[in-house]
């Protein structure tokens, strides 16, 4: 018996898990949907400065570290036409009349971190045709020219490969020339050694060109952090790009990264060059927001495509396949066996004393489907009516079911009167079926009064802490959202749950609270063994 | 580990008594014996084991209606659930008190504490036993009217208001650990450890106690009388774990807790049977119930009669 127990027992434990490495090492699905926590909504209005009926304005465009979906952009009085290059996307507003209102764009923006560890060495000599345009070098004053000659030499010497020459240029564009926001040619930097974000851009270009590595400025948005305000209005900064080994390398000199670009920077247009003019406050006014994307903290959707696709056994039996509201009802209902398993622990381990077995469990559900907050005082109020009502009805002498009914329907009274009185409306629409939980413990609180009277006030403080105790321990189980999709995503870690209760079941070993219980006899055990032996 | 010493004095703990005693040797199907006083009465009698006499049970509302004409028959009685624990819902009647009002007799009651109840709160409590309020389920219950006992004399320095009672730990009907529990004022003269009554232990030998406590804590004299715990010897010893062993052959539960009144009367009686005896005992008597039952699983002969096992017991612990 007790063989079949534990090969049944170790079964239920490790199946799920072996399950588990199946689904990420053999189907290489994720255990997890993706956090997206890194997805923005992303707003631009813009208005053409002067009497205008066409203007454009870079937007957006999907690639590597950038996904774009919902986008948006408002053209009831206009045409738009968007120009999608290989590399940038322009959007072009037209109208019969000149535009005096603010066209507006936003979308949604996943950022991801783009990072290139290792860049091998590079002797490209020949590039193709279109990559010409980011060869050329622009004209310079003569003597700025004679500077970065000098400058090359100095710094480039004994460099093989294209690779090493730009990661050269980096560091003395990056380290060697100061950012100061006003000065604004490139002359005036080979002089002072100091110069604006854009200034160290094209510095940067001009050299990476210079020695026929194609190179392109970057036009970014710094993405807000997340303890600024959420309308703060960005503007554009720059960075540069150049092509080795076919691949587009992000660098940026001003806030020193090679070949990496966090997430926290948003390319809006490839070739600042291009758009040189377009961007131009002079030419016009523009407003750029963002903010977190806070809804939806998992991808499910996404996760339900990787699922559907990875066409296993687990595709089928996937819980990602019903609709969102039978979803959202077995995020929440997952967990209560997790509850359970926390329950187990506190009684049968610890040894705390709850009120009925399971009203630990129902508050919680009741804390979760409310608030914690409005719960507690919740179950204070109901607590308060189970103690209260038998000093009232006591006089009435009632037999006790319709006495209990009593009680339930005062708390469904107190129900109505909270929905009716409160003013979060939205709180009494959306969660109609909250209050059942509590309706349920109420049938538990009516022991409270004659568990007082029988074993005393202390012991049913005792009872109704440890009560609280656990379900407050079952409610920070909610909070940890990462568990919920957990076993969201893999319910077959239920059996695991079952073999653990069995687990626990079979425990025969002390209680926690026995050893205070027991406190006392091994005390006097001890002194009269010590007494006898002291005796000769 | 903080349990060692728990291990090493033979502590039974909570799971430890559910998981290898209770599970193993009590049959659910004996359950109802233990847990309906009616039923371990009925099988009682047919048994031949003496338990106080049942004047009334009362089954249903209907019959409360003519409670008070029934009643007046008695002077004194105890009301119980036939399913409760704990002595829950257990109310004892020491003196009724008839009246002649406008021709009728109304009654009423003189509580072990004093207090005085009408008949209708009497009624409204039976009702609340009918109902389940006190039953080990919460279903559905039987109230059972029954004789007072009295207390035995050897009793009176010992315990304040009720009346005491002996449990015996009874395993595979081999009598194991013993207490009488005393009631004092702090547990409303009710012989119930969580209330505060006294739990002194007994030894197997001569029923001699060997230590006392209160909710845990040694004492060395009863709180309200003063007098010394330490002199207490149970009288009928014998008897008393005769009819303890016994009870085993009745309703076949291995782990069997034996709650038994000295009458002044009758010798020792037995008052219930419990399936799921506290742990308490223990602190009672300084001593673990582990090695005892270990004991009697590994040595003990089996299918001997009650008087050997009896035997076996007084000899071993």
């Amino acid at each position: 018996m007790r063989k079949t127990i534990f090969i049944i027992t170790t079964l239920l434990i490790f199946a799920p898990m072996g399950m588990l490495l199946y689904k990420s090492q053999v189907l290489n699905l994720s255990l997890l949907p993706e956090m997206v926590d890194d997805v923005w909504n992303f707003h631009l209005t813009a208005r053409p400065k002067g009497d205008k009926t066409n203007f454009s304005f870079p937007i957006p465009k999907p690639g590597p570290g950038i996904k774009i979906s919902d986008e948006r952009i408002r053209s009831k009085n206009f045409e738009v036409f968007i120009d999608s290059n290989s590399d940038s996307t322009l959007a072009t507003w037209s109208a019969k009349e000149p535009i005096k209102q603010r066209v507006t764009y936003s979308a949604r923006i996943d950022l991801k971190p783009l990072f290139y560890k290792n860049i091998p060495k590079d002797f490209t000599e020949v590039y193709p045709k279109g990559l010409s345009r980011y060869l050329k070098v622009p004209t310079l004053l003569p003597e700025d020219n004679a500077a970065i000659e000098h400058l090359e030499k100095a710094i480039l010497e004994g460099s093989e490969d294209k690779t090493g020459v730009i990661r050269k240029i980096y560091y003395y564009v990056e380290e060697e020339i100061q950012r100061h926001t006003n000065i604004k040619t490139i002359h005036e930097t080979l002089n002072t050694g100091k110069g604006s974000p854009l200034i160290k851009a094209r510095l940067f270009n001009i050299m990476a060109r210079r020695q026929k590595v194609p190179s392109r400025i970057v036009v970014m948005v710094r993405m807000p952090k997340k303890e600024n305000a959420e309308h703060q209005k960005l503007s554009f900064t720059f960075a540069n790009e150049v092509f080795l080994n076919n691949k587009w390398i992000p660098i940026d000199t001003n806030r020193g990264f090679f070949g990496e670009r966090p997430d926290n920077f948003m390319v809006i247009h490839r070739n600042y060059e291009e758009v040189e003019k377009i961007i131009s406050k002079k030419k016009v006014s523009y407003a750029i927001q963002a903010e977190r994307a806070r809804i939806n903290r998992y991808n499910k959707a996404e996760f339900k495509k990787e699922v559907v696709k990875s066409d296993s056994i687990f595709s089928r039996f996937s819980l990602y396949r019903l609709p969102l509201p039978l979803q959202t009802m077995f995020t929440t209902i997952l967990l209560i066996p997790v509850g359970t398993l926390v329950l187990s622990l506190a009684r049968n381990i610890i040894g705390i004393p709850t009120f009925g077995i399971f009203t630990p469990i129902l508050l919680t559900l009741f804390f979760k489907e409310t608030s914690f907050g409005f719960g507690l005082l919740f179950f204070s109020v109901v607590v308060a009516i189970g103690i209260g009502q038998r000093y009232v009805l006591d006089k009435f002498y009632l037999l006790a079911v319709p006495r209990l009914s009593i009680i339930l329907t005062l708390v469904i009274m107190l129900m109505i009167g909270y929905s009716l009185f409160s003013t979060d409306i939205a709180f009494v629409s959306q969660k109609h079926l909250a209050f059942f939980p509590i309706v349920i413990v109420t049938t538990n609180i009516e022991r409270l009064s004659i568990m007082i009277t029988e074993e005393g006030v202390f012991n049913t403080l005792k009872t109704l802490f440890g009560t609280l105790v656990i379900s407050v321990l079952g409610y920070s189980l909610y909070s940890i959202h990462a568990l919920e999709m957990f076993m969201f995503t893999n319910p077959e870690l239920l059996f695991t749950i079952i073999g653990l209760l069995i687990l626990i079941g079979k425990y025969k070993g002390y209680r926690l609270s026995e050893f205070l219980r027991f406190r006392d006899l091994v005390r006097q055990k001890k002194k009269l063994e010590s007494a006898s032996n002291d005796l000769p | 580990m903080i349990f060692r010493e728990l291990n090493n004095f033979g502590i039974l703990g909570i799971n430890n008594r559910v998981g290898r005693y209770i599970l193993r040797h009590n049959k659910r199907e004996n359950y109802p014996l233990v847990d309906n006083k009616v039923l371990t009465a009925q099988r009682a009698e047919a048994w031949g084991i003496a338990m106080p006499e049942n004047y009334m049970i009362i089954e249903n509302y209907g019959s409360l209606k003519n409670l008070q004409l029934k009643l007046q028959h008695y002077n004194s009685f105890v009301i119980k659930p036939a399913n409760g624990s704990q002595g829950n819902g257990i109310i004892v009647i020491k003196e009724v008190i008839k009246e002649v009002v406008n021709g009728e007799i109304r009654i009423i009651c003189r509580r072990s504490n004093d207090k005085l109840m009408e008949i209708d709160e009497l009624k409204h409590h039976i009702s609340g036993i009918l109902s389940g309020l006190y039953s080990l389920s919460g279903q559905s219950d039987t109230a059972i009217i029954q004789a007072k006992i009295d207390k035995h004399p050897i009793f009176n320095d010992y315990s304040f208001g009720g009346i005491p009672d002996i449990r015996v730990i009874v395993f595979e009907g081999y009598p194991v650990m013993s207490m009488v529990r005393l009631p004092t004022r702090s547990s409303d003269g009710k012989a119930n450890l969580h209330q505060g009554a006294i739990g002194a232990g007994l030894n197997m030998r001569d029923g001699s106690t060997n230590n006392a406590v209160i909710r845990n804590q040694v004492v060395n004299v009863h709180p309200d009388t003063g007098h010394k715990l330490a002199g207490l010897k149970v009288p009928f010893w014998q008897e008393i774990l005769d009819l303890a062993a016994h009870c085993y052959d009745m309703v076949e539960l291995g782990y069997l807790g034996v709650d038994i009144v000295l009458t002044p009367e009758h010798g020792p009686i037995l008052l219930e049977l419990n399936a799921r005896p506290g742990l308490g005992i223990q602190i009672a008597n300084l001593a673990g119930l582990v090695p005892r039952l270990e004991k009697i699983r590994l040595e003990a002969p089996k299918n001997v009669l009650a008087k050997e096992r009896v035997e076996f017991s007084m000899k071993s612990f």
